[in-house]
């Protein structure tokens, strides 16, 4: 939930006075993309990425050796992003996914409220969050459920559900394009799925045809 | 005619998993019955199992999980590693006699006393893990089968197909690096359908890259589906891989009157799968075929369903 939690701790950071030749290194070394950029104090004063870096290059084509070394010994200080947009450790995963799309960033450098960089939480962090919320590693079976869009309809799954003694993974509800309806998407952990569909088939909940689940409007 | 094995024991009923579990003994007596109903028992070569010896167990399972798997079962406990897998006092022996029979199977199509076999065993084996037993599953019987005929038997070019509505993590994973044992699964797609792996991009990995095969269906598809990827991808690949002797993962679940999947496979559709199957094995590996129940719930279709599967083996 919280950034705190998701975030890696042992950030690859880089000086500002360091070299661009220097940071293309660390970032083919290390697998990454990011470079927060910190002073002598770890504060956080830029964030430098392999794309900025790329833009700072000149193409792959060009022969002019002299302007290839002299751009690759230029500062990261030249070519970083100053003050970069940064979350705190008490923000939470929902929080940086809405800033991560929308300012259509890999990753987000972390800082206490001294401005000081303890982590970063990238896409990638999030990614695996995401598996692991939705049970994608526990081996379990998805339904797909229509139920009517009214107070009560999820005690009714959850007590069916709860009937066959069987256990959670996760639980989705989403819109559908017909209104007054809702999708519900339990994942369950078992195999035994059979006399749960028969007894939600029952109770008035249809089975939802996954083909067939369109979110806001249904295509002619 | 062919010479067709049928590997049955009543011993495969003890293994008891309570009231209302879709994983009973009554599926194995469904399964005899429809032998009987279509005539074919006198046309078949019976026999019974054997238990396995536990080398052979241990070259696909930790010796610490065999034992926990015994130590459990015989302390009376009757629910093993997920609440999916009930069992009883007499579930250890019982799955060391379905090792056991598919291995003794493995024995007479490779000497030539059998020129292939429908081992009809429980409990099922294409989940088990190597240290955890799953969906129903205790020890892997192909798999281990598997193992058996290449240290033993110096088998290098092994196919599994494995057509059981549910993927066979437990198979995949045994052999995700070896090149020589070709898994080949299809099945409902992983969102949809337990144990949620057997993407399309799961193809193997070190020298087992390619060795993996996995064909996703997406719920409510079946005959025209199968029917195309065994011409297009199937055929292609088991004919590039030429493999000596083909293992099949059969289970009946991906039939359409079978709750456990989306799957619409007919009876038909099972048949002309299972042909193919069959087909492949005459042109590359000498007809040798092993074929090992897996899942199939449905009691009503059962007997139809594994009737026709042994006509085709017997190539009546």
């Amino acid at each position: 939930m919280f950034i705190s939690k998701v975030m890696t701790k042992n950030v690859v950071t880089i000086d500002k006075d360091a070299d661009i030749s220097t940071a293309q290194e660390k970032l083919s070394k290390h697998g990454i993309r990011h470079l927060p950029v910190v002073n002598e104090n770890d504060l956080l004063i830029g964030i430098v990425t392999d794309r900025d870096i790329r833009s700072a290059l000149p193409s792959s084509q060009s022969t002019d050796k002299d302007s290839i070394a002299k751009i690759a010994s230029s500062k990261v200080e030249e070519i970083m992003t100053r003050s970069p947009i940064s979350i705190s450790p008490l923000d939470t995963i929902q929080d940086a996914l809405l800033l991560l799309q929308k300012n259509r960033f890999g990753a987000l450098p972390v800082v206490d409220d001294q401005g000081k960089l303890i982590g970063i939480i990238s896409t990638r962090d999030l990614l695996r969050e995401f598996i692991e919320v939705l049970g994608l590693n526990d081996p379990g079976t998805l339904l797909c459920l229509l139920v009517e869009d009214k107070i009560g309809q999820m005690k009714k799954i959850v007590d069916a559900v709860s009937e066959e003694k069987i256990s959670f993974g996760s639980i989705l509800v989403s819109r559908y394009w017909e209104e007054g309806k809702r999708a519900v998407f339990p994942y369950l952990l078992t195999q035994n799925i059979g006399p749960l569909k028969t007894k939600l088939k029952n109770m008035g909940c249809s089975l939802l045809d996954p083909m067939d689940w369109y979110r806001d409007s249904h295509p002619k | 005619m062919k010479k067709t094995g049928f590997l049955y024991d009543e011993r495969y009923l003890l293994h008891d998993t309570g009231p209302n579990h879709p994983e009973k003994p009554e599926r194995l007596k469904a399964i005899y019955r429809g032998m009987e109903d279509a005539g074919l028992l006198s046309k078949l070569t019976l026999f019974q199992a054997d238990p396995a010896d536990m080398k052979w167990i241990e070259t696909i399972h930790s010796k610490e999980y065999i034992d926990r798997f015994e130590t459990s079962c015989r302390s009376g406990i009757t629910v093993f590693d997920y609440p999916d897998n009930q069992m009883c006092a007499k579930t250890f022996e019982t799955a060391v006699l379905a090792v056991g029979g598919v291995i003794k199977a493995a024995q007479k199509v490779i000497s030539g006393d059998l020129d292939n076999v429908f081992c009809a065993v429980r409990p099922p084996g294409h989940h088990a893990e190597h240290g955890s037993a799953m969906g129903f599953c205790y020890f892997n019987n192909v798999a281990i089968a598997a193992r058996y005929l290449q240290i033993e038997c110096h088998i290098n070019r092994i196919a599994i197909v494995d057509i059981d509505v549910h993927h066979g993590n437990g198979t995949q994973h045994a052999f995700e690096e070896d090149p020589e044992i070709f898994y080949y699964s299809i099945h409902q797609h992983p969102t949809f359908a337990f144990p949620g792996t057997g993407r399309a991009f799961e193809s193997g990995n070190g020298p087992g890259t390619g060795a993996t095969r996995n064909y996703p269906v997406l719920p409510g598809y079946g005959d025209n589906e199968y029917h195309g990827l065994i011409q297009r991808d199937l055929l292609p690949v088991l004919e590039h891989f030429s493999p000596e002797i083909i293992l099949v993962s059969t289970g009946f679940d991906a039939h359409v009157d079978d709750d456990m999947s989306d799957i619409t496979l007919s009876t038909q559709g099972y048949s002309r799968l299972m042909e193919r199957i069959v087909a492949l094995a005459e042109l590359y590996a000498g007809g040798k075929v092993i074929s090992v129940l897996e899942g199939g719930y449905c009691l009503e279709r059962l007997p139809e369903l594994a009737a026709n599967h042994v006509k085709i083996l017997l190539n009546q």
